[in-house]
């Protein structure tokens, strides 16, 4: 009852929604169809008021054609305000595609660059050099990161996602990603344990792509587990899928958040307590990937017991 | 055995030089065009074993001169790689369909991964 009382006063709310989608109130879809509502009525008193006066056809016919004029006026500037909000959809998506893509050129600079200093060219660099540089490395991939997540929402929202059609082995794509973590994972001073019944997992997708999903799994999993707490990462075939799942005996998922947790840019008031970073793009980001895969993805939590998120892939 | 050779069509001067620093260790013979006209030029007389090509470029862009190289019987034959930072699916497609072998997206990829790539191509080709 409560959120019905609360969807109806949404609907009514038009400077809300004006703000929301960055129009006038008097272009709010809302605003419109309340006009027209009006208008009918309005419409259909007069021409009854009017069929009363004048039993002449030709006064009927030219008032109903005038009401209809007026509602083909008005469903002209319904249909207008809803494009123009469409509209500055597709070109905020754009700018961050172009923007990201401005971002890459200088970081596909900075990597190849450090990386050439710590291959090729290592040779009289002291360890604390070494060292600086390793962080810079660090620093640049939380960059590309970002860029890259961004840039993924930017195409998601665009249906312009491509994802490559790689042969791996979930196995040990679960086990490098797990690895990577680690250093994460100890300072959180969280475990993390992965087990994968069978020799390998073969599956079709995209082998960068696959492990961002996962890493947004587990590193939050991490992030929202207390000193002492474990994570597992559970491999599972089931018919012709393989199942898996991130496991966290954590902080949990409040039950008014879980409808949620999947929209863009959404951050759990847990977060703000426990301070963690994040764009709240990752579960977005990493349930695109895996349903343009093939897959589900789901979870179930409970506050102050942990979560469970779920992901299938259909097997090669 | 002899050396392999390489072209880089890239016009950013830092992707270039990285790219040609951490090849030529790896031993391969690697020559550079910083635009997409000097890229078809150096194709057709240095006749590389393998061309990694930028899409964006000055002058003629990577479509243009895979394109123009796949058109010419002379060069077709040339495994071409496309380096780029776009990578929508459109821009794949098109790729792909223009006849180039792989692409790769440069800030996702290690200097170490685009030489693993190319010697993987190299090997099969």
């Amino acid at each position: 009852m409560e959120q019905i009382k609360r969807r109806i006063i949404d609907e009514f709310n038009l400077r809300k929604q004006a703000d929301d989608l960055g129009v006038k109130v008097w272009q709010t879809p809302s605003f419109m169809f309340i006009v027209m509502g009006l208008v009918i009525v309005a419409a259909m008193t007069g021409v009854d008021i009017i069929s009363q006066y004048y039993d002449s056809p030709n006064v009927l016919i030219v008032s109903e054609t005038l009401v209809v004029s007026i509602l083909f006026i008005i469903g002209y500037f319904v249909i207008h305000s809803i494009e123009s909000v469409a509209q500055a959809n597709k070109m905020k998506s754009e700018f961050v595609a172009i923007a990201s893509h401005q971002l890459k050129t200088p970081i596909a600079e900075m990597n190849w660059q450090t990386e050439l200093l710590l291959s090729k060219f290592h040779e009289g660099l002291s360890e604390k050099q070494a060292e600086i540089v390793h962080e810079i490395v660090h620093s640049s991939s939380k960059m590309a990161r970002l860029v890259n997540d961004l840039l993924d929402v930017a195409r998601i929202d665009q249906g312009q996602l491509a994802l490559t059609k790689d042969r791996v082995d979930m196995c040990t794509l679960v086990k490098d990603v797990v690895d990577s973590e680690m250093a994460f994972a100890k300072t959180a001073g969280v475990q993390v344990r992965n087990t994968c019944p069978a020799a390998s997992f073969e599956v079709i997708g995209d082998r960068r792509r696959l492990s961002v999903a996962l890493d947004n799994l587990i590193s939050n999993a991490i992030k929202y587990t207390e000193k002492g707490g474990i994570v597992e990462v559970i491999l599972e075939a089931n018919g012709q899928e393989l199942q898996i799942c991130v496991r966290d005996n954590g902080v949990g998922i409040p039950r008014s958040e879980q409808v949620r947790i999947f929209q863009k840019f959404f951050r759990s008031n847990n977060s703000v307590k426990n301070k963690t970073d994040g764009t709240g793009l990752g579960l977005y980001i990493a349930k695109n990937i895996v349903e343009q895969s093939g897959g589900k993805l789901w979870f179930q939590s409970i506050e102050h017991a942990g979560s469970e998120f779920y992901f299938t892939l259909p097997l090669a | 055995m002899e050396k392999k050779k390489l072209l880089i069509v890239e016009d950013d001067a830092i992707l270039q030089k990285s790219l040609e620093d951490f090849l030529s260790t790896e031993g391969f013979e690697v020559s550079c065009a910083s635009d997409g006209e000097a890229g078809v030029e150096m194709a057709h007389t240095n006749k590389p074993d393998l061309i990694l090509l930028d899409i964006v470029l000055p002058k003629k862009d990577g479509y243009e001169v895979l394109q123009e190289i796949k058109a010419d019987e002379a060069v077709s034959h040339i495994p071409i790689v496309l380096l780029t930072n776009l990578g929508s699916v459109s821009d794949v497609e098109k790729a792909l369909e223009l006849g180039a072998t792989t692409y790769l997206v440069k800030a996702d990829y290690k200097l170490e991964e685009v030489t693993a790539k190319v010697k993987e191509i190299l090997e099969i080709a």
